[in-house]
């Protein structure tokens, strides 16, 4: 079974620690959108990282953050960045395609060799490779975390580097405005009253390595469970996140009743929430489980295929402070919701063992991770 | 990024542009439908809106799977078969659509959109199109590591082989020619459609060995080396015959490598990748015997 060494975040609310001391004070990291439009997107805010007042839009942001992640976790587990020869998976929503759009519509150049990560982590850590990118829409990090386990299981490696980045594009901003009326002015996962999802933006990298390994350890990995819906290019199938939760249950060898916590996807849009409150109802509450529910989306915004190792980097600091962050945003649970022990308001003191990490995204593709205590 | 071997037990190249005789390695692959008309051989319904690199894979995987024209797509109340995984290369295949789609929103905003190019503004799109079109409910990767990322997605599909994932992985590789993709890429080949797909299973007598990062020349072992062109001496460039390829190229390479093998055993070696990105290598042995 894998072990996770070390993990790293860059969010809108800081780094790993930042993120979580302030989810547990219940804060958002919501602003004005940048860098595109608001009135041609029909979108006005999003969940930016911090940056000077008026700076110009970096060229290769998603770039950058990985980078800085990728270096940060590998120092976290004592690796050195400059001599470490170690795999890395590299899970994006949206790789660089923003860098295309701006070619598209100011001209300014790129080349194709940018728009994925093997150059950007080559420059910052020269001896890291292989470096594979996959591109698997907002669950993308949560299925190079299961690759990277797999690799470590079947002892192909002995660490491997799971990541996730993700920067805005105009074009996914614009398929979010093109189905709201008024552009929603923040996440709130599964309330009643949510008005849909917001982007984020920020990276995470996790070191993923085998029992041999005898330096720090943050958790162990028992397992990521995969599926594919195969049934609609954008909405959720409920058989099909079913089926990646069970999945992660059937590797992890663990029961329902014993996930203590649910890290979310909780996107506060009404088809994610209504489908995700019943697969788990279904899949660990109704077969004797009753988990804490939290998200943190409604604080960092859907940061797509960083999501997954944010959520991942969530679920671990909760088993170590034995303190459970509020789903900020959530106001009124959904209907549908009513069964989940949902953490709403403020943090929630438990002596949790084993947390589970949802993500889905676009396609069908779902990831479902499941964490113990080291 | 290895995992234990796995067999090739069907394939299927789908290259539109390639002049009628024209063959690789001695192998034909056959005539093929542009994209634009790739309702003449899948069946008429399903493929509005859906862009030619999504197009040439479904094209490709019909093809690999030896399904009658016109099939169709599965039936839609059959639940998917979880035991199937799909992973695509492609690197190019969306970047038309988001290049239209910022250059229509900064002009005419939101309802300059249409919500049938939701799916495509996602970099996953032909992987998961695939899924749907053939029913596959197994691990879904999509795959964008540049000019290595076709060896790199035949990796994935033995390691998801390998972990019990899944009994089969359908590998594809697709990549469009547009003046985007042609933009971006400035490769010395030129850029045409190009669509491959290999299926992995345990059990066959194709074999095909673990994928490895490589950071030196080729090993010379092998009857056919298919490797980039200057990599090294006597190697088959594909890249002449069907353009660049590019993340397509090495699930291209192992197709040709196994119609070649079936017919006359021996082994292959593959190499694809350019200095940037990094070289992977396989081999690919017929058992005889």
């Amino acid at each position: 079974m894998a072990l996770l060494a070390a993990s790293a975040v860059r969010s809108c609310l800081g780094d790993g620690a930042a993120t979580f001391d302030r989810l547990l004070a219940g804060e958002s990291g919501v602003g004005p959108l940048r860098h595109v439009d608001p009135a041609a997107v029909n979108v006005t805010r999003a969940h930016h990282l911090p940056a000077p007042a008026g700076a110009a839009e970096p060229d290769l942001p998603a770039s950058d953050w990985l980078a800085g992640c990728v270096t940060a976790a590998l120092a976290a587990a004592g690796l050195d960045p400059a001599t470490a020869r170690v795999p890395v998976l590299v899970g994006t929503g949206l790789r660089e395609l923003r860098a295309v759009e701006r070619q598209a519509v100011s001209g300014r150049p790129v080349r194709a060799a940018r728009l994925h990560f093997t150059g950007a982590l080559r420059a910052a850590a020269p001896r890291l490779g292989p470096v594979l990118t996959v591109a698997n829409a907002c669950s993308a990090s949560g299925h190079t975390l299961a690759l990277a386990a797999d690799l470590v299981d079947g002892g192909s490696a002995d660490v491997v580097v799971a990541a996730g980045t993700d920067a805005m594009t105009a074009s996914m901003l614009a398929m979010i405005g093109r189905v709201t009326e008024e552009p929603t002015e923040r996440v709130r996962p599964f309330d009643a009253d949510r008005t849909g999802v917001l982007l984020g933006e920020g990276a995470a990298a996790v070191v993923v390595v085998g029992e041999a390994w005898r330096g720090p350890v943050a958790a162990r990995l028992l397992g990521v469970g995969l599926s594919c819906d195969a049934h609609h290019e954008t909405a959720p199938s409920l058989a099909g996140i079913s089926r990646a939760m069970t999945d992660a249950l059937a590797r992890a060898r663990r029961s329902p009743a014993e996930v203590d916590v649910v890290v979310s996807h909780g996107t506060g849009t009404l088809l994610n929430d209504v489908t995700e409150a019943e697969a788990i109802q279904r899949v660990l509450v109704d077969a004797g489980g009753d988990p804490y529910v939290t998200g943190v989306k409604g604080a960092l915004g859907h940061t797509s295929g960083a999501s997954a190792l944010m959520s991942l980097d969530v679920a671990i600091r909760c088993l170590r402070a034995g303190r459970v962050p509020p789903v900020v945003g959530l106001r009124r649970p959904l209907p549908e919701a009513k069964g989940l022990r949902l953490v709403t308001g403020a943090p929630v003191r438990c002596a949790a063992r084993v947390a589970q990490v949802n993500s889905f995204g676009f396609g069908g593709v779902n990831a479902v991770t499941l964490v113990e205590a080291a | 990024m290895r995992g234990s071997g796995v067999a090739v037990t069907g394939w299927s190249a789908h290259l539109p542009e390639l002049p009628s005789g024209v063959r690789l390695a001695g192998w034909d692959p056959g005539p093929a439908c542009p994209p634009e008309d790739a309702a003449t051989l899948l069946g008429r319904k399903g493929l509005l809106a859906k862009e030619p690199a999504t197009r040439l894979a479904l094209c490709a995987v019909h093809r690999a799977l030896g399904r009658p024209a016109r099939a169709g797509r599965r039936a839609p109340d059959t639940p998917p078969d979880p035991d199937t995984a799909v992973v695509v290369a492609t690197n190019l295949g969306n970047c038309a659509t988001v290049a239209a789609v910022a250059t229509a929103v900064a002009a005419d905003g939101v309802r300059a959109v249409s919500p049938l190019d939701a799916p495509n503004a996602s970099s996953n799109v032909v992987s998961s199109t695939v899924a749907i079109w053939f029913g596959w409910g197994g691990p879904n990767l999509t795959v964008c590591s540049g000019h290595p990322a076709g060896l790199d997605a035949v990796a994935l599909g033995m390691l998801l082989l390998a972990a019990g994932r899944a009994r089969r992985a359908v590998v594809v590789g697709a990549e469009p020619a547009d003046p985007v993709a042609a933009g971006l890429l400035d490769a010395a080949a030129p850029l045409r459609p190009v669509a491959a797909c290999v299926l992995l299973e345990r059990d066959g007598d194709l074999r095909l060995d673990p994928v490895d990062e490589l950071t030196g020349p080729p090993p010379g072992e092998g009857d056919l080396l298919l490797a980039p062109a200057g990599l090294t001496a006597g190697a088959v460039d594909l890249t002449g015959a069907v353009g660049a390829g590019y993340g397509a190229l090495g699930v291209l390479q192992v197709a040709v490598a196994a119609a070649v093998l079936a017919e006359r055993g021996g082994s292959a070696r593959i190499v694809c990748g350019d200095p940037d990105d990094g070289y992977r290598t396989t081999r690919l042995s017929r058992e005889t015997g």
